[in-house]
């Protein structure tokens, strides 16, 4: 008999991690992209992403965690905020796909929850 | 209705894992037969229609890991699985297709499959198609779809209503046919039990047979059940991560095949966006290679869509009234792998496209643009970083220099073949009713038999397959007494 072990504690890798790395570079950029969205709502789509990227596959939480620790070092640094602004506009494989992936979350969050919503994030 | 809640300790004569298009047309054709059948579904049983199609409360409840799901590669792709009772079938545009007698004829000859008879895979489809109610949209097409129809008459271009399982109301609005409100409750009237919020984490082999599976529950308990044979009916991500967690080798997970799509935004003078329904119209003028069709276009998707190229493509989105999503997509040459690797929760999942696959993207997402502008599109946003925005067919040309799909948000949703059907041990995970390939009792019945995405709506396929193995099996079953 092939007894199988149900899989570990891996599951649970980096999640409340996580939280702590993904939501403020969330706000940082959310910050940058939408100068007019109220603090209250920002405050809002980050918790959203927070949650979100709580729940990805395991590899994808492992990527997420460990590009995102990089990010979070970053902006520990003087300027540290412009920086990483600038780092995620630049198309880079993988390393790129974090902020495309926050960035993704939190657009489609505000349209749905606010779909009249400016460009800049303001209220109509 | 028999929803029964997940315990410990369960018994069937036969388990069937998943409740989409493979596992609910398998549950109602063996409880039919007069099985003891129990189903088992990760996710939650949600009334067809309580929810808001394609809105991120959708995603949150009905799709795995919120929607979140993707192939690592160059470039990464995105998918999306349904986890819910129904799966994909619950989410998905509901666009059905018959199985292609040329595909069909492809696949028995290429993967050997046996006893394949198209004609009883006729008519299995439509038995199908009369379950769900196929048909067309009564009355005018709706405004997306009428930008397709638009577009490929202005251009000579092949182009068609696709019918979907929907039942219509004299009203025009339309309940989708989806397994929860078809084959679940068949099976369930026949005697199936389904158990939700229930996962599977492993088969328990003793030799070639597979015994018990190892649960886990709703509460976090661990628990087993036992069975006679089991039916792995997850998709064709989670049905060869299962395998492959049970220790059962062979080719599987190692086949993954898509439709790989990329897609742009279209803005038009007069308001164009429903936002809780997708276009039914596909232009076919370049398949089964090529395919456009009309994607869910909630203002939220609409944001995504635009998100590549943000800084020149903003403003629109305060008009997302007049705009409104589609892809080309295309059949891949390409293949992906599903793997998983001990102690890790979910599987890791892989694709690569080929330089024809690129190819093919780009001058895909060129024709889709040109479509869209003789369709009267005022402005056209393809979903690329560093896409220019396109107002006139010079434009594409220059979209067309500045496209590689690495740029590229390149999505899917038809995921299938990680365990091929037939005889050919080299390359099938299954033999050709569904047996996995070096087991007593273990039968996969779901898209990850279909030996190669089949280039239109799987779903069709998925189900006449399905059904075709249940019947065997049960009357295998019957002549066994």
């Amino acid at each position: 008999m092939v007894s199988v072990p149900p899989p570990s504690s891996f599951a649970g890798f980096g999640c409340r991690q996580l939280g702590r790395i993904v939501a403020p570079f969330a706000d940082v950029l959310l910050s940058a992209d939408f100068p007019d969205l109220p603090s209250d709502r920002r405050a809002e789509v980050v918790r959203f992403i927070e949650r979100r990227a709580a729940t990805v596959p395991s590899f994808t939480r492992f990527g997420v965690t460990v590009i995102g620790a990089l990010y979070r070092m970053l902006m520990a640094a003087p300027g540290g905020d412009r920086i990483v602004c600038a780092l995620a506009a630049m198309p880079i494989p993988v390393v790129g796909d974090y902020p495309r992936l926050v960035r993704s979350l939190g657009y489609a969050y505000i349209w749905d929850r606010w779909p009249d919503t400016t460009s800049t994030g303001g209220r109509p | 209705m028999t929803i029964v809640s997940a315990a410990p300790r369960m018994e069937a004569e036969v388990l069937v894992i998943g409740s989409g298009a493979g596992g609910a047309t398998t549950a109602a054709v063996l409880a039919e037969a007069g099985l003891d059948v129990l189903v088992v579904e990760e996710g939650e049983w949600i009334a067809q229609g309580s929810i808001v199609p394609f809105s991120l409360e959708q995603m949150d409840r009905q799709y795995r890991a919120g929607g979140v799901t993707v192939a690592l590669g160059l470039p990464s792709i995105a998918y999306t699985e349904g986890r819910c009772a129904g799966g994909g079938t619950e989410i998905n545009s509901g666009l059905y297709r018959r199985p292609p007698a040329d595909v069909i004829d492809r696949w028995t000859r290429d993967f050997q499959i046996a006893d394949l008879d198209y004609d009883e895979v006729l008519t299995i489809a439509g038995e199908v198609e009369e379950a769900l109610d196929v048909g067309t949209v009564p009355g005018p097409p709706t405004a997306p779809s009428d930008v397709l129809r638009r577009g490929a008459e202005r251009l000579g271009w092949q182009h068609g209503e696709i019918p979907r399982w929907m039942k219509y109301t004299n009203g025009g609005s339309g309940v989708r046919q989806s397994m929860t409100r078809t084959y679940l409750p068949r099976a369930m009237t026949a005697g199936a039990r389904i158990a939700t919020g229930c996962r599977i984490d492993s088969l328990d082999m003793a030799g070639g047979s597979a015994r018990s599976a190892a649960t886990t529950l709703p509460d976090g308990r661990r628990g087993t059940i036992r069975f006679r044979d089991v039916f792995v009916c997850g998709g064709a991500i989670q049905s060869p991560a299962l395998l492959q967690r049970s220790r059962i080798d062979g080719p599987i997970g190692r086949s993954l095949a898509v439709h790989p799509t990329v897609k742009l935004a279209a803005r038009f003078a007069d308001e164009v966006n429903v936002p809780d329904d997708v276009a039914v119209h596909q232009v076919k003028e370049f398949a089964p290679e090529l395919s456009f069709g009309g994607s869910a276009s909630q203002p939220g998707l609409v944001a995504l869509a635009l998100s590549d190229q943000w800084a020149t493509f903003s403003k629109a989105i305060t008009d997302w009234r007049r705009i409104s999503l589609y892809y080309a997509a295309i059949t891949s040459e390409g293949r992906g792998r599903v793997r998983t690797i001990r102690g890790v929760r979910d599987p890791i999942v892989t694709y690569g496209l080929t330089r024809r696959d690129r190819a093919l993207l780009g001058s895909g997402l060129a024709r889709l643009g040109l479509l869209m502008l003789e369709a009267g599109a005022d402005e056209v946003y393809p979903s690329f970083r560093g896409a220019p925005i396109v107002r006139t067919p010079a434009d594409l040309a220059t979209m067309n220099r500045s496209f590689s799909a690495g740029k590229a948000s390149v999505m899917t949703v038809h995921l299938c073949s990680t365990i091929p059907m037939g005889q050919d041990m080299t390359r099938c995970g299954a033999d050709s009713f569904g047996r996995v390939h070096g087991t007593d009792n273990v039968w996969v019945n779901d898209a990850s038999l279909l030996p190669t995405a089949p280039g239109v709506n799987p779903q069709g396929t998925v189900m006449a397959f399905a059904i075709r193995n249940a019947r065997r099996f049960a009357a295998k079953e019957h002549r066994r007494g």
